[in-house]
């Protein structure tokens, strides 16, 4: 048995957040530089960078807690993340200045007008986005640091 | 009167070396002697151990292995190329879903 259970859990949470960092930052920089999307991007990258690796950390660390008990697969387990991330990601958003909510449907960095349905059928995707990275690169990392 | 003594003397003597003479047959028969060569080749053995635990893959390469690739169930492939699809019907919520990530 190998020592440290929930640092190598929370380790292996983290990773996938933080490799999909240089993702986030390259589309923001695209979109920003080539398609000319205003987006602050130092105010921006706080969410992604700050907080979703911790909060992807933390929620592997409680999947691992939840294994003797009864508990999901990890897959759906993922899958409840943005339930918790997409309000936290919207509130920091709204404070930060390029999140406003119109009658229209939401104003992202004051020029991506989303409608509300539109954005309810992103959050679906999102929940499959979230449930395909959490059952295979997740678990693939617990895997490989000795905790699936 | 002096020969009594170095009788005894010499009988204890003879007692001595033949109890000598027990201890080294019954330490012969206890301890089996050592061979100095080895009964066989061990090489062989040392190869198939390795080849029973074949060095480990990186783990990129793990990752994206053609049995990694091939486990994946139809569904989830459905369900990637939906995802695939959305971002393409709608690529303005592209950065919306970088934030979110």
């Amino acid at each position: 048995m190998k020592p440290h259970p929930y640092l190598r859990a929370y380790m292996a949470g983290v990773t996938v957040p933080s490799m999909m960092l240089l993702v986030v930052l390259s589309g923001f920089l695209i979109a920003r530089y080539s398609f000319h999307v205003p987006i602050p991007i130092e105010r921006a990258i706080i969410f992604p960078m700050a907080l979703v690796p911790n909060i992807f950390g933390l929620w592997n660390i409680l999947y691992l807690w939840l294994r003797p008990r009864p508990h999901l697969p990890i897959g759906y387990h993922g899958a409840i993340l943005p339930f918790i991330l997409a309000p936290c990601g919207f509130l920091l958003a709204s404070c930060l200045g390029f999140l406003a909510a119109t009658s229209r449907g939401l104003l992202w960095f004051g020029q991506i007008q989303l409608p509300y349905h539109v954005f309810a059928i992103g959050f679906c995707f999102g929940l499959i986005a979230y449930y395909l990275v959490w059952k295979y690169l997740v678990g693939f990392f617990n895997d490989v640091l000795g905790i699936a | 009167m002096n020969d009594q003594p170095m009788n005894d003397q010499r009988m204890n003597d003879e007692l001595i070396k033949d109890n000598e003479k027990e201890l080294v047959n019954v330490l012969q028969q206890a301890v089996r002697p050592v061979n100095h060569e080895l009964r066989r080749d061990l090489w062989p053995a040392m190869l198939r151990r390795l080849d029973e635990h074949p060095r480990e893959q990186p783990w990129i390469a793990a990752l994206f292995s053609s049995a990694t690739v091939r486990a994946v169930p139809w569904f989830d492939w459905a369900l990637f190329a939906g995802l695939i699809v959305g971002a393409s019907v709608f690529p303005s919520s592209i950065p919306i879903w970088l934030y979110n990530f």
